[in-house]
């Protein structure tokens, strides 16, 4: 074991031990807190997984990502009006309709999105200099901020609460509160990875997608058509972000224009943590991260939160630069 | 040569008044709620004023600055619109600006040119206090110039306390949660209100958060209620999401009051709270015009004019009150210069030496500080109601009826004697 692992499981082994210092003491509030970071988690987890794969196939880090995420939310604010008939008070037919239709239209729309801004910004430069192409992508981050802000203003965005929620819909498990819509976000993101998933490791196009990214000349050599597969990649990933944004807005009721700026950040994080490139890497630090977020937020102190998650962004470049379940990337 | 091009201009806008125009300003966030209705109150006192017959033989025209940028309020770009009103001769004084940290930027421009400042809503006390838990010196604002800055509205030193004194003697809480946005503002309300509570006997876990970095705050309100806390104080502005803790609360199955200083009293704040709104608790730096005998006619004659529910916030009659008495220095100022155009310092001097104005809000003077002599502060908790427009608290956009009803109000002039 060298010196930078042995600094990494010392840091990982005493958070454990702190917190299950705290899970013995109290123990309900504990659970609690685990909910909400699981719940967090999760949305992180499926922005998270358009970071790995997106850096794993072209070994970009699209920093546009997290606002195609934001951008699926506010789709969904906006889809969500369309229905008269859907009611925030109580769970109606019209609700369910209005989820069907949402969660598809924002999803396929945020994976045309993904498709132009790659065809447009990142595929004229993927033989440039991989500075530009990374700029390209802040860029590009801005642009869909702006684009955002001069749609519905810089204000805080209030997204329909159609999930079934109130009496009824919530019980207390050992004096641990749970909605249906916590169940609701862990159980959709649940879903999503794994479909993903089946269609990484069984698909033709899945195995495109791999070879693409283990040896992207051989890839073409072998007659797989690269640009097609990058295009998949790209869309595939917005699929998840664009789930991810309506869940978070169908979550938290409130987005705004730049809410990209830290969720991409954090769920970078959650990528880096876990192995960029790695996609059950993505999974898994999008949920640690959730959690860290969450225990940080109750036991640190809320103005703490984003320096212990870019504390461990630092920490596992320097202790661990390959994550928690190593990098997969392209080898040269 | 300044009163030849004076004259000039005078001459040429035709439609004022005898003797030419006088601008006034006015520095607001208009891109919010609240920013907008103080604005509606200058613009009503100025219709008003010029409706019969302008100040003096001068027509008064309303010249609106918005300070937002990028959806909240900017102190740049409050510095930007006051260096654009001390460029032009005609701008007399300004009303604003709305927000405390807008000010702190703005008063050392204005005061290098005897500027007058009004503002309808700044309840910093370092403006015009000298006190110890202050960062700067009320006196190096204003750089040895003599103060040019007035307010009418009490300070937060007395905001914060009002609130802790009804939640331990009226709701009879004994231990809260105070969360606030990092603000100056924001932190600062929430250190009186705590030292105040703890004063009184109460327990207080506190905590802060950025705006930018937070969106969950399920495990902070879960560490509070475990702490034992029985309500939530929040010290911040809705432009900082402070209201959204507030729906949180609802998601984590925890029903007790939530208090704030004045940046919760808006509709946006309703807004955020979606759905969990009713028990919402504001303080606001002044009287409510309806507890005032006297005031109902002016209020009438503004709804009429102004219909909209939310046209009518909680600073409204203050911006009313505060042209009112800067048009009243200015009428003042232009007997001092034997009815011509007065100077800025002829306008300062007069405002400065404002004695027994007789406002909406109540009859008042000005310090040497620029603080009035009244210290009242309101309360508001947020109830459905029948009729909004009747409301003189603000009510939420979607939920309309939801609205900030006057609860009860502190005098601290009367209690510190």
């Amino acid at each position: 074991m060298s010196v930078g692992d042995f600094g990494f499981f010392v840091i990982c082994l005493t958070a454990i031990v702190l917190l299950a210092a705290q899970a013995v003491v109290h123990p309900s509030e504990f659970a609690q807190i685990l909910v909400f970071g699981l719940a967090d988690g999760a949305i992180y987890a499926l922005v998270a997984l358009g970071y790995t794969m997106v850096y794993g196939i072209i070994e970009l880090i699209n920093f546009a990502h997290g606002d195609v995420f934001t951008l699926g939310a506010y789709v969904a604010a906006a889809v969500m009006g369309f229905f008269a008939g859907t009611s925030e008070d109580t769970f109606s037919v019209s609700n369910l309709v209005a989820l069907l239709v949402t969660f598809p239209a924002a999803m396929l729309l945020m994976g045309a999105v993904n498709i132009t801004i790659e065809r447009v910004a990142y595929r004229p430069l993927r033989n440039a200099p991989r500075l530009a192409p990374l700029i390209t992508a802040i860029g590009m981050s801005f642009l869909l901020e702006g684009i955002m802000f001069v749609w519905s203003g810089p204000f805080t965005v209030h997204v329909p609460d159609l999930l079934p929620h109130g009496p009824g819909f919530n019980t207390t498990i050992g004096g641990v509160f749970i909605e249906f819509k916590d169940v609701f976000v862990v159980v959709a993101a649940a879903i999503l990875v794994s479909l993903l998933a089946v269609f990484i490791n069984r698909s033709k196009l899945g195995k495109a997608m791999r070879a693409t990214a283990q040896d992207r000349d051989a890839s073409q050599l072998m007659g797989i058509n690269i640009n097609r597969t990058i295009a998949a990649t790209f869309f595939i990933g917005a699929l998840l972000a664009g789930a991810g944004g309506v869940i978070w807005g169908l979550y938290f009721n409130a987005i705004t224009y730049n809410l990209g700026f830290r969720t991409g950040l954090v769920a970078f994080t959650s990528a880096v943590f876990g192995g960029i490139g790695n996609i059950p890497g993505a999974a898994l630090g999008g949920m640690v991260i959730g959690l860290t977020a969450a225990f940080s937020d109750a036991y640190i102190g809320s103005k703490w939160t984003q320096v212990v998650i870019f504390g461990i962004l630092i920490g596992v470049l320097v202790f661990r630069p390959t994550g928690l379940l190593g990098m997969r990337v392209p080898e040269k | 040569m300044a009163t030849l091009i004076a004259f000039a201009c005078g001459s040429t806008s035709g439609g004022g008044g005898a003797k030419g125009t006088i601008k006034i300003g006015s520095d607001l966030p208009t891109c919010t709620a609240g920013g907008k209705s103080t604005q509606n109150g200058i613009d009503f006192a100025i219709k008003q004023k010029n409706a019969a017959g302008g100040v003096s033989g001068f027509t008064i025209q309303f010249v609106p600055f918005d300070d937002c940028r990028q959806a909240a309020y900017s102190a740049d770009a409050g510095v930007e619109n006051v260096t654009s009103m001390l460029g032009d001769s005609k701008f007399l004084g300004m009303i604003g600006p709305y927000n405390s940290a807008v000010a702190k930027a703005e008063i050392p421009r204005a005061a290098a040119q005897s500027f007058t400042m009004v503002s309808p809503s700044n309840t910093n006390p370092c403006l015009t206090k000298d006190l110890s838990t202050c960062s700067y010196h009320p006196q190096d604002l204003r750089g040895g110039k003599p103060n040019n800055y007035f307010r009418v509205v009490t300070t937060d030193d007395y905001q914060g306390p009002a609130m802790a004194d009804y939640a331990y003697k009226t709701l009879n809480l004994k231990n809260v949660g105070v969360l606030d946005d990092s603000t100056v503002f924001g932190a600062g309300i929430a250190d009186t209100f705590s030292s105040e509570f703890k004063k009184l006997g109460g327990t207080v876990t506190r905590d802060s958060y950025k705006k930018e970095q937070t969106s969950d705050w399920r495990s902070k309100l879960l560490t509070f209620k475990a702490a034992g806390a029985q309500a939530v104080y929040v010290g911040g502005t809705d432009d900082q999401n402070i209201c959204i803790p507030r729906k949180q609360m609802k998601q984590i199955g925890w029903d007790a009051p939530y208090m704030g200083g004045d940046g919760i009293e808006t509709p946006d704040c309703i807004n955020q709270a979606s759905g969990n709104e009713v028990g919402i608790s504001a303080t606001s730096a002044g009287a409510d015009a309806t507890q005032i005998p006297g005031a109902k006619s002016t209020i009438d004659a503004f709804r009429a004019a102004f219909p909209q529910p939310n046209d009518f916030g909680g600073y409204t009659m203050q911006a009313y009150d505060a042209t009112n008495a800067l048009m009243a220095a200015i009428g003042r100022a232009i007997n001092d210069a034997n009815g011509s155009m007065p100077s800025r310092e002829q306008v300062r001097k007069e405002m400065a030496a404002t004695k027994g104005f007789v406002g909406v809000i109540g009859t008042y003077d000005f310090d040497q500080n620029g603080d009035n002599s009244l210290k009242i502060v309101s309360i508001y908790t947020v109830q459905a109601v029948s009729d909004p427009t009747q409301s003189t608290g603000v009510c939420g956009k979607t939920a309309s009826k939801d609205c900030f009803v006057w609860k009860t109000q502190f005098d601290f002039a009367k209690s510190s004697g």
